[in-house]
Order: structure tokens, then sequence, then C-alpha cells
């Protein structure tokens, strides 16, 4: 390419530039108006960015957390005996069945009556009749 | 920081740490916002749609690339507009084949009133005279091959450098060089009149 070729060459770019340039000054307010809007809600996506990047960070903190917990009280209750579990285990079902039972609730309330009744049950008299309550 | 002492607008997100990269972001797209937009209105002529195309690059940008160090920015932006603008005009050819599988014309509803643009306050002779300078060099660029084209505008007129260029085109700096060299040739054929 010959000096002639690159001068036009850069004549072009220039003139080029120029006019794009000027085109892009010439832009009317609504444009420039909806192009700021545009950038407004580009911008609110930084918000919604960082509400995520505190999701990203802190869930999977607290799922590793609760996990460790679980890991840990399990690890705990081998290493006292599973007995204690068992024991556990046994008293938390007899709650339930009194808790779900078709029982009415005054005779949940009464309990020390009727344990006394099953007490009186269990003693048999001397003279071998059954009940010691009439 | 210098940034940091700057007044923030109440758009930006008031979390400390975000305040900085807000303000940077703010004035990368305020710097670019209305060259892409001029830019993308020569590829699409259609100024809503070079608006949507815009706002949809600019909110990608800051959903994906925030984090990035803020001198990728730019080639990236133009990489996310490139695509997206390609992406416009493809769905115009299904659009155009669909509409007229059924008979119809594609541009029917099209005003011309309605696109026009408003009153300017300015001197109508320079108005039209450089009216007339962008429309030739618009024509002439939409008569170039898309991958010349785009390295024309994004190198001249965007004023990305080479590096800059190819990422933004997905190509290498050679291929770039070797776009806008014959570019500025064939625009030269083209634009002899009226530069």
């Amino acid at each position: 390419m010959n000096t002639g070729d690159v001068m036009k060459k850069r004549e072009l770019e220039e003139r080029t530039k120029r006019t794009f340039d000027e085109s892009v000054s010439a832009l009317d307010a609504e444009t420039l108006s909806k192009l700021t809007q545009a950038r407004y809600k580009a911008l609110e996506q930084l918000k919604k960015n960082s509400a995520n990047t505190w999701r990203s960070r802190w869930i999977p903190a607290c799922a590793v957390a609760v996990g460790v917990f679980v890991v840990m009280v399990f690890w705990q209750g081998q290493l006292s005996g599973l007995s204690e579990v068992q024991t556990f285990d046994v008293v938390a079902l007899s709650d339930l069945e009194i808790l779900l039972g078709d029982e009415e609730l005054d005779m949940i309330q009464e309990l020390e009556f009727y344990a006394w009744l099953d007490e009186q049950a269990e003693i048999v008299p001397a003279d071998g009749t059954e009940g010691g309550v009439g | 920081m210098a940034l940091a002492a700057l007044k923030q607008p109440a758009y930006l997100p008031r979390e400390e740490g975000k305040l900085g990269l807000g303000i940077e972001m703010d004035t990368f797209l305020r710097d670019v916002q209305t060259r892409a937009y001029r830019i993308t209105l020569t590829s699409v002529r259609d100024a809503d749609e070079a608006l949507d195309i815009v706002q949809d690059a600019m909110i990608s940008l800051v959903r994906k690339y925030s984090a990035r160090p803020a001198e990728e920015w730019r080639p990236l932006f133009y990489r996310i507009l490139k695509n997206r603008t390609l992406d416009w005009q493809r769905r115009g050819i299904v659009r155009g084949r669909v509409i007229s599988f059924f008979g119809g014309q594609e541009g029917e509803g099209y005003d011309p009133v309605a696109r026009a643009t408003g009153p300017s306050s300015e001197n109508p002779v320079e108005t039209v005279a450089r009216s007339d300078a962008m429309d030739a060099l618009e024509n002439a660029l939409m008569d170039l091959p898309r991958r010349q084209r785009e390295a024309f505008m994004l190198r001249n007129l965007e004023g990305l450098n080479v590096s800059e260029t190819a990422t933004a085109m997905g190509c290498s700096e050679g291929s770039v060089k070797t776009h806008y060299f014959r570019a500025v040739h064939r625009l030269r054929e083209l634009l002899g009149e009226h530069f």
C-alpha cells in the first residue's frame, strides 16, 4: 500500500468516525431518556446479584451446619450405647400412642385415678376372688 | 478510594463494597449506551428493537459479568450486543419466511410517520447534510459482509483496539485485521462520492 492509499484510508476512517459521532450527538431527548431507563434497569441487576450472592453463600453454609449437627447427634448416640436411643424411641412411641389414641381427654387427665385402679386390680384378695374394688 | 467519595445515585445498590462497583458500572454503561444504540440501529434499522437489544445487552452484562475486571466489560458488552443483534436478525428471517408462507407481507403495520424522528431546533441544512452522510454510511455498511461490518464498526466507530475487537467478535486478532482491511477497501469503493 503506497502513501496515497494510506492517506485515503486514514481520511475515510476519520470521515466515517466523524459522521458516526455526529449522528450519536444528534440523538433526540426521547431516545436518550429511554437509554437512561434501560441503564437503570440493568443496574437493578446489581441488587439482585448481591441478594443471590447472599443466598448462594448462606444456604450451603446452613445446610452443612445442619448436616454436621445431625452427624454429631448420631455419633454421640452410638458412643453412649444404642440402648439409650432405643429407650428414647420406645418412650417417644408410647407417648405417640396416647396422643393419637381415640380415648377421651378426660381419661388422660385422670391418669392418677386409673393408675390407682390398676394397682387395685393387681392385688389379689386372700379369698381368691378377683378385683379388690367393688 | 476516589469513587466511593462520589455521591451515590438512588438507583445503585447501597451495600458496602457494591458502591464502587455500582458507580463504575453506571459510568461504563453511560459511556457506551448512545454509541451502542446507534451502532445497533445501523444493523437493525428499527429504533424500538435497537433499544430493546441494547437494554438486553446491558442487563446481561451486569447479571453475568459485573464481577469481572472493568477492563473486560467493553469487549464483553459488544460481544453480547453483537450476539443479540444476530439473534434478532435470524428471528427476522424466520418471521419473514413464516409470514410469506401464509401469504402476508413483512412490514405490514409499519408506520413511517410514527417512526420518524421528532423536530430538531438545529440548522435544517446541517441536519439534512449530516443525515445524508449517515444514510450513505449506513447503506454502505449494510452492503459489507457481516464480519467485515462488525470489524469496521467495532474498530473504527466504537474505538475498540484489535484485541478487544477480537474478543467481541470471537475470532483471532489476525482475522480482525483482515476483515478490517477488506472493509475499509470496500467502503472506499462504496463511499467514494460521499466521503
